[in-house]
């Protein structure tokens, strides 16, 4: 603080207060609508104060929305996208930095173009593979005629439909979403930080590679790890528009899209008593996320080294 | 030309033989009912299954009808299509020249079943015909209806809702400025599917050229110069005035309704289930109402879906699809799902069968639906409609007619908009299929 | 919410990475490394861009092994489909893919001409600007705020950063509520002051209900970042213009944010790039596009034209157009970047 200035301070207060009931008041009606029955929730105008249904609610909502399986399934994506995007950026990031082989710019180019294509931006071209992943190799089969082939050495007429369908299964909701560049550039950007001198270290005590990957370069890397993680987590959970398309069957659907199916629509009671309930719930492990692991969300961000 | 081996890997290792077959033939039905519908429907399918030992028919719930459509367009280029597929009634021509179905009447007439297409009511059949041969199994019809809220109405001193948009719009102004209630009617959702659509069918005023487009794809539209604009802008003037409500988005007009905040509703027959279910006020249904001009009005026109049948499988599987379909057909099944869940038998048999039955007595409101949608000889404006890519095209129109509602445009210019952007769309699906007739082959 | 991560990390960490390196220049210029391999680069002998001068040397055979995962899922994920889009959107084909017709750039030509798509690129800048604005400036405030004080700080800002946990549907889903002129509680509040609110008619108030439930979404995200980048505006720099007599918003004005320049040009970015691709749930929930349009950004109209009008050329060809914008904002951001840091070091 360069110098005291009461005014100024109740002002900066009176702003930080002003931004954080711009954050609660949405919350705060959440949970009012959240707490009441039907009946009050469609009264005009909504009560200010909250119901007394708050619980019942919240086990309606986790009822309907069968959150104990979306929530697992959430989990699982969650982690696995978390886990998957990390390895596969370490492993990556690892390759383009500490070794020189030919094509290390253009893998490194290659890495880069998907930097910022979000999944949106190709959705359709990406449903269409992911339905069957394996439609490349179908094309490539039928290109060279190797059914007509084998069908003529063996005799038998021969249909060959190589499928694999990934609707509905956790890696088709995962692996689309790991694909993208962002992970590795941090990675990398970590990795040219790190002094010269330890790789020369390593390489002086005859240290394999995976060696010095693993004892050396991996711990250094576990704040960035865990920060990164937080946030793909995040990112992981509210994921909507792709498992929103990828999931027809309702035991794979994540929380987020259980949630949807609360909404009240135009064939359904107006349950936004339920609705809103389970608004909270789905929001509580992200939240829960942030702040218990806010020193490290925030200290990843900002003073690893402080 | 030897045996037929057909062997499916899948890329992880997992190899499959086709088995020796199973005990009874199972084959997939996507669908898009929820909620109640939906529990319907799997009894309908449990009754057929129980019905014989030879098939077994898995219905499947794979969303709303876009991610139906979308769903089964995915396995389709995967090719591993579900036997059957419930599709609306806006994605015919798509289907139809898809090139990926087999036509219904076709499939069942070889094998071996005696389904009496002609006794489909008419607006029904010629909705889900081509050239006379019916393409897919009409499942769940339905067509609008006008709902109304009783006590409003006898508080103003009405027995009922007018027969004309005229009349009906004195009541509904007397309704409010009485205080009735605040809102004498609410925008439904599908309103460009029963307010313009529909209306132009029971006032006879053509949609598009070419008899709404049974006579070619080279159709075009022309409801802006028809009575359309002046409905458009009767809804836009009863909206400025507070007569007509929009619901928005998580607050559904059938709520509005049903709750009695709004006296009246435009919706489908097929909503029976749910207002009876949900309404807390004394309601009744009539006829939509036909302008005074217009006099005999002509019939409505149908929505809701068919089950279509996909290419690629094998004999025996469709021995069981046809099996299901005559099931479907039977006036037995027919009744019993237009009581269940308020969507119109689909054949002057079952209609018959319920009338016998006196099932109209003690349900008077759900007979208005089967009166209205096949009172008078149907003609070219009110046969249906036969556009393609009329999901698209419909889009275009409400996107329009927002723009009235907002007061961005007049009805006659949106209109003229509507037309000509639903015009580009219509030449984009004559393109790709001139000279394309539908499948004929057999399965 | 993916791309975000990219380049945050590296201007987050300026700090850090400089004081470790014993700090030279301006702190608040996003140190990247790339820049000072290169600069000790010059004294070396066949120096590469980005790689370690201590390396494993020139075996192709492990560095294969460790790239294949990640190349792998991006062939399968995104080249394969990013290639599809491409081909798609030179063809006119029906849904089931039976009937497919070469038409050279027909549906390039029939997007550029159609009002609908031009109502959607003009939709897209007022919604991405009008975020960007709001987002950044109410991120500047709450920043400038929390620097000045000492008690609560930790607790305010874990209450602002809580809307970065909550999923953009869910966010969508409370504003669609609280503004729902039926029943939502602010929408009744409007009322009784007399304001006709309805974003069900009014394309204008739609618009602003989006804009407000996306920023509302992101501003914690730029208000980390600026208040992480007013830490490291060096205190003796502060107190001295206070002792030429600044007071403490001209000081803001004058010293922190010009230091801060970087990085809201790199939050400008990203707001741009959450308005254009991440805002796909909130429109889905609180408006799906409507009404006449008037939310219809580029992203809801590749998946409505894609997914429910099932025109797949031109769904792709305005994933083609999208993507190229993506792609030249990475590369603009990257080479800005670069230069930025040559000039910091």
């Amino acid at each position: 603080m360069v110098e005291r200035s009461p005014v100024l301070n109740m002002v900066c207060h009176a702003i930080l207060i002003a931004g954080a009931l711009m954050v609660c008041v949405p919350l705060y009606f959440a949970f009012v609508a959240g707490s009441l029955t039907v009946a009050e929730v469609q009264k005009v105008p909504l009560p200010w104060l909250p119901g007394g249904q708050f619980f019942d609610n919240l086990q309606l909502a986790w009822s309907k929305g069968n959150f104990s399986r979306t929530f697992a399934n959430s989990i699982i994506v969650a982690l696995g996208i978390t886990a998957g995007k990390i390895a596969v950026s370490l492993l990556s990031a690892f390759a383009i930095t500490y070794f020189r082989f030919r094509y290390r710019m253009l893998a490194f180019w290659l890495i880069f173009m998907s930097l910022m294509l979000p999944i949106e931006v190709r959705i359709v071209p990406t449903f269409e593979a992911v339905a069957n992943a394996a439609l490349p190799l179908q094309w490539l089969l039928e290109t060279l005629h190797i059914a007509d082939l084998w069908g003529w050495i063996s005799g038998h007429e021969v249909a060959i439909a190589l499928e694999w369908n990934m609707v509905n299964t956790y890696p088709g909701l995962i692996l689309p979403l790991i694909a993208s560049a962002t992970a590795t550039f941090l990675f990398r950007q970590f990795f040219l930080t790190i002094p010269e001198e330890l790789c020369e270290a390593a390489r002086l005590d005859g240290a394999s590679p995976l060696h010095f990957f693993w004892s050396i370069l991996l711990p250094l890397s576990v704040p960035n790890m865990v920060a990164l993680a937080i946030i793909l987590f995040l990112f992981g959970w509210n994921q909507y528009l792709w498992p929103l398309l990828f999931t027809t069957d309702k035991d794979m659907a994540t929380a987020v899209i259980a949630l949807k199916g609360l909404i009240p629509r135009s064939d359904s009671e107006p349950a936004w008593n339920i609705a809103m309930s389970g608004a909270l719930l789905t929001m509580l492990p992200p939240v829960l996320v942030v702040l218990l692991l806010q020193r490290w969300f925030i200290k990843g961000l900002v003073d690893s080294s402080k | 030309m030897g045996r037929k081996v057909a062997f499916i890997a899948a890329l992880f290792g997992a190899l499959a033989l086709a088995g020796p077959a199973q005990a009874r033939v199972e084959v997939q039905w996507w669908h898009a009912m929820s909620g109640v519908l939906g529990d319907r429907l799997n009894e309908l399918v449990e009754k057929f299954n129980t019905s014989q030992d030879k098939y077994r028919v898995v219905a499947v719930a794979k969303g709303n009808y876009d991610e139906v459509t979308n769903g089964v367009i995915a396995a389709y280029r995967a090719k591993r299509p579900p036997e059957m597929v419930q599709i609306a009634e806006r994605g015919y021509m798509t289907m139809l020249l898809s090139g990926a179905l087999v036509p219904v009447q076709d499939l069942v007439e070889q094998k071996g079943y005696k389904i009496d297409f002609s006794d489909f009511i008419k607006p029904v059949a010629s909705f889900w015909s081509y050239k006379g041969r019916m393409s897919a199994m009409p499942f769940n019809s339905s067509t609008p209806i006008f709902w109304y809220n009783k006590d409003h109405f006898q508080k103003a001193g009405f027995d009922k809702p007018a027969d004309t948009w005229q009349e009906l719009e004195k009541q509904l102004y007397a309704i409010k400025s009485k205080g009735i209630s605040e809102c004498g009617t609410v925008l439904p959702g599908d309103f460009y599917w029963s307010l313009l659509e529909n209306y132009s069918a029971i006032n006879n005023q053509p949609y598009g050229t070419l008899a709404n487009g049974f006579d070619g794809l080279g159709t075009e539209f022309v409801y802006n110069k028809t009575k359309v604009v002046s409905q458009v802008a009767r809804l836009k003037k009863w909206l400025d005035d507070g007569v007509m409500q929009i619901a928005g988005q998580g607050f559904s007009p059938e709520q509005l309704f049903t709750s009695g905040r709004c006296s009246t509703f435009v919706n489908s027959t097929a909503s029976h289930g749910n207002i009876e279910r949900n309404a807390t006020i004394s309601w009744s249904a009539t006829f939509l109402p036909h302008e005074s001009d217009i006099n005999p009005p002509l019939n409505s026109t149908i929505g809701g879906g068919a089950i279509w049948v996909m290419k690629g499988h094998t004999p025996e599987r469709y021995e069981a699809v046809a099996a299901f379909l005559d099931f479907v057909a039977q006036p037995e099944t027919q009744v019993w799902w237009h009581g269940a869940t308020g969507y119109v038998p689909a054949t002057n048999r079952a209609y018959a069968l319920a009338r016998e039955r006196g099932y109209y007595k003690d349900h008077p409101t759900r007979e208005i639906a089967v009166l209205q949608l096949s009172r008078g000889t149907p003609n070219e404006n009110s046969r249906g409609f036969r556009f393609g890519n009329f999901v698209q095209t419909m889009l275009a129109q409400r996107q329009e007619v927002e723009a009235v509602f907002a007061g961005q445009k007049q009805p006659q210019q949106a209109m003229d908009d509507a037309v000509k952007r639903g015009n580009e769309i219509l030449r984009q699906f004559e393109k790709l299929n001139a000279g394309k007739t539908p499948e004929t082959e057999r399965p | 919410m993916t791309l975000r991560l990219s380049i945050p990390w590296r201007d987050a960490r300026a700090p850090m990475l400089l004081r470790r390196h014993g700090g030279g220049g301006s702190e608040a210029v996003p140190a990247a490394t790339a820049g000072s391999s290169r600069r000790s680069g010059k004294t070396r002998r066949r120096e590469e861009a980005g790689l370690k001068r201590a390396n494993f040397g020139d075996g192709p055979g492990l560095p294969t092994l460790l790239l294949l995962p990640q190349l792998l899922i991006l062939l399968f994920f995104f080249f394969i489909p990013s290639l599809r889009a491409l081909m798609q959107s030179v063809l006119l084909s029906d849904p089931f893919g039976n009937n497919v017709q070469f038409v050279w750039f027909d549906n390039f030509k029939a997007l550029l001409a159609s009002s609908d798509y031009r109502q959607s690129i003009a939709v897209t800048f007022w919604f991405t600007v009008a975020q960007n604005v709001l987002t950044l400036g109410s991120a500047l405030v709450l920043a400038f705020a929390t620097d000045r004080i000492v008690r609560g700080r930790s607790a305010y800002r874990t209450i602002i950063l809580l809307p970065y946990a909550i999923a953009p549907a869910i966010a969508g889903i409370l504003w669609a509520f609280l503004f729902n002129p039926a029943v939502g509680p602010l929408a009744q509040l409007l009322h009784h002051f007399g304001i006709a609110w309805d974003p069900n008619l009014n394309p204008t108030d739609a618009l602003i209900l989006v804009t407000l439930a996306a920023s509302w979404k992101h501003i914690c995200y730029d208000y980390i970042f600026l208040v992480v980048g007013l830490l490291a505006v060096p205190v003796s720099l502060m107190e001295a213009a206070a002792v030429d007599g600044a007071g403490p918003i001209r000081r803001f004005v004058s010293i922190a944010l010009p230091m801060l320049g970087p990085t809201i040009f790199f939050l400008t970015v990203m707001n741009f790039i959450y308005g254009f691709f991440e805002t796909f749930a909130i429109i889905d929930a609180v408006t799906k596009g409507g009404p006449a349009g008037a939310t219809n950004i580029l992203v809801y109209k590749v998946f409505v034209d894609g997914f429910v009008n099932l025109d797949l050329g031109s769904s792709a060809a305005q994933s083609v157009l999208l993507m190229s914008f993506a792609l030249l904002c990475t590369l603009l951001q990257f080479r800005y970047f670069d230069r930025k840091v040559n000039y910091g070091v």
